[in-house]
C-alpha cells in the first residue's frame, strides 16, 4: 500500500498505542484508535507490498506467506505457511479467501445447548451491530435474501458463481439442501473505499489466496489501513517485536523491534498485539508474560475443514472466479447429529499448485495416478465444509527448544481431533461425497484437511482461565491488550477474520472508553 | 571406428592395486589403430616400485607430471579400480582449470573404486594385508590366489603369471598404504559431480565394484556416463576381456560429445500465451527462468552427489514425466534455506531430513539386496511404497536414519516439494491446459499500488471457455535426456 506522506512518531516519545501485527486483529484497531485521535504505531514483521506487483502465481505468491519455521505435531498435524499464515502490511488477509460469513448465534453459547465446549463471553446480539459496520466498509457482497438469517442485508449483490459453485447449486437442489451465494469481501461492484483508495470490481481471476492485483477483495491494505493512515497513524514494516519493557507496576512501558538487522525500542503508553494465534502465544511465553492464568498456549484450534473433489464430464476451469461463491448453512445444526456443533458448506476451487499438493501430500498419489490425476485439472471441482472444534486442553502451543533467527524459541503445535471433532468430519464426508455423487461426479476423494489458527489465548470472564477479559485486555497486565484470532475461546463453525474484525472495532472501543474514563 | 573432433590422441592409463602399467598391454595392443595409449605405472607399482607418495592426491601429482610431460593435445583418462579413484581426482582438477590437465576429453572408469570409501569387507581387507609382508613362499601363493579371486573365469597361464609377478613386485608400504587409507579417502564431496564424458565398464560377476557398487556409488558422480556391463567378468576386465574393453573404449572415443542440454518443450499456442499482454510482465519473467534448461552436471550444495542421485531416483517414480530435473531445484531451494514455514515436529530440519530420508531408504534397499540406484523401476516403487504405508524397514545402522513413521511424513514432504516444482514450470502448465496465467496483463498501475483494468475473466460457469483459453496439451513421452539420471545400459 502507498505509505507516502505517513505521519512519523519518535521512538522515544511515548505514543499511545502501540499495535504489534497488521492483519484482521491489528488493522481495525489501528484505524479505530486513530480515527479517534490517539497516536499510534503499528509494528509489522512482513513487507509493504503493491498488489499490483502480485503475479497471479502461485510460487511467487510465496511472498505473503509467513515463512517462519513452525513445528507441527499431533495426530493431526497442521500445515501452517501457505495453508493458513501470511505476512506483510495486511497480514493473512493478503491471501485469504474473504468468505465471511457471520457465526450462528448457537455457536457463542455452545456449553449452555450442548454441555460441550464453552461459551463466549459475548453473545451474538452485542457483535451484530459491529459485524454490520466491518461488513459495510469492507464491501460485502452476498445474497438477498440470506435465506439463514431473512434480516440481513449485504451492501453489495453476489460476485457470479464459478464452475464448482454451479455444480453444488445444483447438487444441493437435488438433495433438498438450501444453498446460496456466499458472503464475500470482495466488491462486485466498484467500491468508493472509506478513508481509501477507490476499489475496481473484483474481476474473477480466481487469485484470491496469491494477493488481489485490484484491490477487488477486502484485505486491510485497502480498508483499515489506508483508514488508519488518514487518521495520522504510522506503519513500520520489517520490524519484529521481540520484547516488552514494563515498569515497576508491572505495565508495559516500550515495545521492542528488529528492523533491518537493528534493534529499536518505541515508548508507549498501551500494546495491542495482533500477531496472530501463533505469534502471540510464541511472544507471550518467550517473555513469560500474561500467563499467570497458565492458558497461554491451550486450546489451539484449527477448523476441521474436509474437503471432497471429484471430476466432471464438462470441462470446469475452476480456476477462474471468485473460489468459493457458494455457501450452504443447512448444517449448522443438522437433524441427525451425533456431535455437538456443526460446519458451514462452501463449493470451492483452487489453482493447480495448490490442488497438486494435496493429491500428491493428502491424498497420496504418486507415479501415473499422479499425473492423470493433475491432468485432469481442468476437470475438478470441490465442496468443503469450515467445522467446529472443541477447545480442548491437549491442543496446545508450546516452545521448542530450536531458536529462530533473533534467539526467540519456534512454536511447536500439538493438535488432534476429538471425538466430536471425528464425528462431525465423517457427518460432512458423508454428505459432501453424496452431494458430489448426485451431482455425477467421478474418481471421488477425500481431503482431511485442518484450516486457520485460533485459541491459545482465550477471552474469559476470569483471570484464573482465560488470558484477557471479553474485551481482549490482559488479566495480568493492564495495558496490554489482545486483538487477534487467539483470544476466540472456541473456533464457531463461520471463517474467524470477521468476527476478529468485529471484535478488533470492539477491543478498540472499550480501550478508548477506559481511556475516558481515565 | 570413425574419429569424431572430440576424439582424443592419447589414452592415458592406470592400474588397479597390484597391477602396473603392463595390466593394459592387452589392451593398448587392440586399440593401437584407434589411439595411442600411454599406460602409467602408479608409485609403488611396476617399474615405479621405488617410488613413493602412496596417498591419492600424490598418485594423481604422479600423473599429471607425466601427461605434462607427453603434452598430449587432447586425451583420455582410463583408470581400473584404485586408478580409477586417481583417475576421478585427475579429472576434478582438470574440470577446476588446471592447465596441464586441460586437454582431458574423456573417462574410463574400469571396474572403479568410487570416490568415497570403497567398500571392502573388514575380513579380506586384513587377509590381504597380512600376507603382503609375509615370507616369499606365502607371498607367491597368495599372490595368485589374489588373482584369482578377482577374476570371473581363469586366465590363460601366462597372464595369470604375468599378474601375479606384478603383485609381488609392488611396494609391500604402497600395497598398505592403500588398503588402510587410499581406499577409505573420501573424495566424493571433491570430485562432486564431473561433467567429463565418462564411460563405465563394471564386470558382471564382479563383487563390491560391479554393476550395482557403480551405479551406487559412481554414477552419481558423472553428468555424462553410460555403464556397461561385461557379463560373466570378474574385476580384472583389462586382463579378462581386452576385446570388450577395448571395444568399448573405442566406441566411447568416438562417440559425439554430450549435447547441451534440450530447452523445455512449450507448445507454440502456450508459449504465444505466455508472450501476449494476458501474461504480467513478472509472471512471464518467471516462467522463462522456469524453463531454462537444467545443468546435467548441477553440483548439488544442500546434498551430496549420491543423494542427489537418489533423490532423482525418487522423484522419477513420483512424476515419472516431468520432463526436468526437479531434483536439482529441489536442492537449490533447500540449500537455499527458504522454508513452506512449518515442518512436522517428528522430523528434522528440511535439508537434514532429505539427507536422512534419502539415505535410509537406500539402507533399506541395501539390506533386502541391492542398492535403490541399482534396482529398477518396480524395485524402486515397492520401496517406496513401503515407505508411505510406513513399513519400510530401515536398517539401524544407517546415518543419519529416519525410522519408518517419520519416513512416512517424509515421503509426503517429498511429494508435495517435487509437485511444487512440477506446478511451476511452464511445461506443466500446459500441458493442464492452464489458463490462469493469462487472468492478468498489466493493466494500469494507480499511485496506491493497485492495478486498474486488468482483463481478468468475465465467463466463469463451467462448459463455458472464453475463446483465448489453452487446451490441454499431450506431450510426447519424455526422453530421458541431458538431465536425466545415469542410468545403466546393459
Ligand atoms: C489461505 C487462507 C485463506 C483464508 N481464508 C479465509 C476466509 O475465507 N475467511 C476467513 O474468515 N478467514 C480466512 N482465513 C483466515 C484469516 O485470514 C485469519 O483468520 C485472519 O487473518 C487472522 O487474523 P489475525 O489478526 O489473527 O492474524 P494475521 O491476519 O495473520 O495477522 C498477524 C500479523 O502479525 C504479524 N506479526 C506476527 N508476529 C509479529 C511480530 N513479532 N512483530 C510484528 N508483526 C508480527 C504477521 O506478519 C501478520 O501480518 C484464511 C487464511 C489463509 C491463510
Ligand atoms: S477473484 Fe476477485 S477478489 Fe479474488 S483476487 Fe481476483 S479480482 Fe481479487
Amino acid at each position: 500500500m502507498n505509505l507516502d506522506g505517513m505521519r512519523h512518531h519518535a521512538l522515544n516519545e511515548a505514543v499511545d498505542a502501540v499495535v504489534i501485527g497488521t492483519g484482521a486483529g491489528g488493522a481495525p484497531v489501528l484505524a479505530r484508535l486513530a480515527a479517534a485521535g490517539l497516536r499510534v504505531v503499528a509494528l509489522e514483521a512482513g513487507p509493504n507490498f503493491a498488489p499490483a506487483a502480485f503475479a497471479f502465481d502461485e510460487t511467487l505468491a510465496d511472498e505473503i506467506y509467513w515463512t517462519g519455521e513452525r513445528l507441527s505435531g499431533g495426530t493431526t498435524p497442521e500445515a501452517f505457511g501457505a495453508n493458513n499464515s501470511g505476512t506483510g502490511v495486511g497480514g493473512s488477509t493478503l491471501h485469504w479467501g474473504a468468505f465471511v460469513p457471520r457465526p450462528d448465534r448457537r455457536d457463542l453459547a455452545l456449553h449452555t445447548e450442548t454441555g460441550e465446549g464453552c461459551d463466549w463471553p459475548v453473545g451474538l446480539d452485542e457483535l451484530v451491530p459491529f459485524y454490520e459496520r466491518v461488513e459495510r466498509f469492507i464491501g460485502v457482497s452476498g445474497a438477498d435474501p440470506y435465506p439463514w438469517d431473512p434480516g440481513r442485508r449485504y451492501p453489495l449483490p453476489p460476485v457470479p458463481r464459478n464452475g464448482p459453485a454451479e455444480i453444488m447449486a445444483l447438487a444441493c437442489g437435488q438433495r433438498g439442501l438450501r444453498a446460496t451465494d456466499a458472503p464475500a469481501a470482495v466488491v462486485s461492484r466498484p467500491f468508493a473505499q472509506e478513508g481509501g483508495p477507490e476499489r475496481e470490481a473484483c474481476i474473477n481471476c480466481g487469485y484470491c489466496h496469491q494477493g488481489c492485483r485490484n484491490g477487488a477483495k477486502a484485505s486491510m491494505d485497502v480498508t483499515y489501513l489506508p483508514l488508519a493512515l488518514r487518521h495520522g497513524a504510522e506503519i513500520r514494516p520489517g520490524s519484529v517485536a521481540h520484547g516488552l519493557e514494563r515498569d515497576a507496576s508491572g505495565r508495559v512501558t516500550a515495545v521492542v523491534y528488529r528492523r533491518d538487522g537493528v534493534d529499536h525500542r518505541q515508548l508507549c503508553g498501551a500494546v495491542f498485539l495482533c500477531a496472530g494465534a501463533v505469534e502471540t502465544p510464541r511472544l507471550l511465553l518467550n517473555l513469560g508474560l500474561a500467563n499467570a492464568s497458565g492458558q497461554v498456549g491451550r486450546n489451539y484450534m484449527g477448523h476441521v475443514a474436509t474437503q471432497v473433489w471429484g471430476s466432471f464430464p464438462d470441462p470446469i476451469r475452476m480456476n477462474r472466479g471468485y473460489p468459493s461463491s457458494l455457501i450452504s448453512e443447512d448444517m449448522v445444526r443438522p437433524r441427525d447429529a451425533d456431535f455437538a456443533g456443526g460446519y458451514l458448506v462452501q463449493s470451492l476451487g483452487v489453482q493447480p499448485l495448490t490442488l497438486a499438493n494435496a493429491v500428491a501430500r493428502t491424498r497420496g498419489l504418486w507415479g501415473p495416478a499422479l499425473h492423470a490425476c493433475l491432468d485432469g485439472y481442468n476437470h475438478l471441482a470441490g465442496i468443503g465444509i469450515n467445522g467446529e472444534t472443541l477447545p480442548c486442553d491437549e491442543n496446545r502451543l508450546t516452545l521448542s527448544d530450536e531458536t529462530d533467527a533473533l534467539g526467540l524459541r519456534k512454536a511447536q503445535i500439538s493438535f488432534g481431533y476429538s471425538e466430536n471433532e471425528r464425528r462431525l468430519n465423517a457427518h460432512a464426508t458423508a454428505l459432501m461425497r453424496d452431494l458430489w455423487e448426485a451431482a455425477g461426479a467421478r474418481d471421488i476423494w477425500v481431503l482431511e484437511r485442518v484450516a486457520h489458527t485460533l485459541g491459545t489465548c482465550r477471552m474469559g470472564r476470569s483471570g484464573d482461565a482465560a488470558v484477557v477479559d471479553p474485551y481482549g485486555r490482559s488479566f495480568d497486565i493492564p495495558n496490554l491488550w489482545i486483538s487477534d484470532g487467539s483470544t476466540f475461546p472456541s473456533s464457531l463453525a463461520a471463517n474467524p477474520a470477521l468476527t476478529i474484525m468485529a471484535l478488533a472495532l470492539r477491543s478498540a472501543e472499550a480501550f478508548l472508553e477506559r481511556a475516558r474514563d481515565g | 571406428m570413425p574419429r569424431s573432433d572430440n576424439s582424443p590422441d592419447l589414452l592415458v592409463a592406470l592400474h588397479f592395486l597390484g597391477g602396473s602399467a603392463r595390466t593394459w598391454e592387452p589392451v593398448a595392443r587392440r586399440l593401437a589403430g584407434t589411439v595411442g595409449c600411454l599406460a602409467l605405472d602408479l608409485p609403488g607399482f611396476g617399474a615405479a616400485a621405488g617410488t613413493t607418495g602412496y596417498d591419492v592426491a600424490a598418485m594423481a601429482d604422479h600423473v599429471a607430471a607425466a601427461i605434462r610431460a607427453a603434452r598430449p593435445r587432447r586425451f583420455a583418462l582410463a583408470g581400473h579400480s584404485m586408478g580409477a579413484k586417481v583417475a576421478l581426482a585427475l579429472a576434478r582438477r582438470s574440470e577446476d582449470g588446471d592447465p596441464d590437465l586441460a586437454g582431458l576429453s574423456h573417462l574410463v572408469l574400469v571396474a572403479g573404486s568410487p570416490p568415497s570409501p570403497e567398500p571392502i569387507a573388514e575380513e579380506r581387507r586384513r587377509a590381504m594385508l597380512a600376507w603382503i609382508g609375509a615370507d616369499a613362499e606365502t607371498r607367491a601363493r597368495e599372490a595368485r590366489a589374489f588373482i584369482r579371486q578377482n577374476v570371473g573365469a581363469p586366465l590363460a597361464p601366462g597372464d595369470e603369471d604375468a599378474a601375479t609377478a606384478d603383485v609381488l613386485r609392488a611396494a609391500p608400504d604402497a600395497w598398505r598404504a592403500w588398503l588402510e587409507s587410499g581406499a577409505n579417502e573420501d573424495w566424493a564431496a571433491r570430485i562432486g559431480v564431473l561433467r567429463t564424458p565418462a564411460l563405465i565398464l563394471a564386470g558382471g560377476d564382479d563383487a563390491d565394484l560391479g554393476p550395482a557398487g557403480q551405479a551406487a556409488l559412481t554414477a552419481p558422480h558423472l553428468a555424462h556416463a553410460r555403464t556397461r556391463v561385461l557379463d560373466g567378468a570378474g574385476h580384472l576386465l583389462p586382463l579378462e576381456r581386452p576385446d570388450a574393453v577395448a571395444a568399448e573404449i573405442a566406441a566411447h572415443l568416438a562417440a559425439a560429445a554430450p549435447a547441451d542440454p534440450a530447452p523445455a518443450r512449450i507448445p507454440a499456442d502456450y508459449a504465444a500465451l505466455i508472450a501476449s499482454e494476458r501474461v504480467n510482465p513478472r509472471l512471464r519473467a518467471a516462467l522463462v527462468e522456469r524453463a531454462e534448461p537444467d545443468d546435467p552436471a548441477y553440483a548439488p550444495a544442500a546434498l551430496d552427489p549420491v543423494a542427489l542421485a537418489l533423490l532423482r531416483a525418487v522423484v522419477a517414480r513420483v512424476l515419472p514425466e516431468a520432463g526436468f530435473d526437479i531434483a536439482a531445484r529441489l536442492d537449490a531451494r533447500l540449500a537455499s534455506g527458504a522454508g513452506d514455514g512449518w515442518r512436522f515436529s517428528r522430523l528434522p530440519p528440511d535439508a537434514h531430513a532429505y539427507r536422512a530420508g534419502l539415505r535410509s531408504l537406500d539402507a533399506a534397499a541395501r539390506a533386502e539386496g541391492a542398492p535403490f540406484l541399482a534396482r529398477d523401476g518396480a524395485g524402486r516403487d515397492a520401496l517406496l511404497r513401503a515407505a508411505q504405508e510406513g513399513r519400510l524397514a530401515v536398517p539401524e545402522t544407517a546415518d543419519p536414519r529416519l525410522d519408518a513413521e517419520q519416513m512416512v511424513l517424509w515421503f509426503e514432504d517429498l511429494r508435495a516439494d517435487a509437485v511444487r516444482t512440477y506446478l511451476a514450470h511452464p511445461a506443466t502448465l500446459a500441458r493442464l491446459g492452464f489458463s490462469g496465467i493469462g487472468a492478468g496483463g498489466t493493466g494500469t498501475p494507480d499511485p496506491d499500488g493497485l492495478a486498474r483494468n486488468l482483463p481478468g475473466f468475465v465467463r466463469t460457469g463451467r462448459n463455458d471457455p472464453e475463446p483465448w483459453e489453452p487446451e490441454p496439451w499431450e506431450p510426447e513421452p519424455w526422453e530421458p535426456g541431458q538431465s536425466a539420471p545415469a542410468e545403466a545400459v546393459r
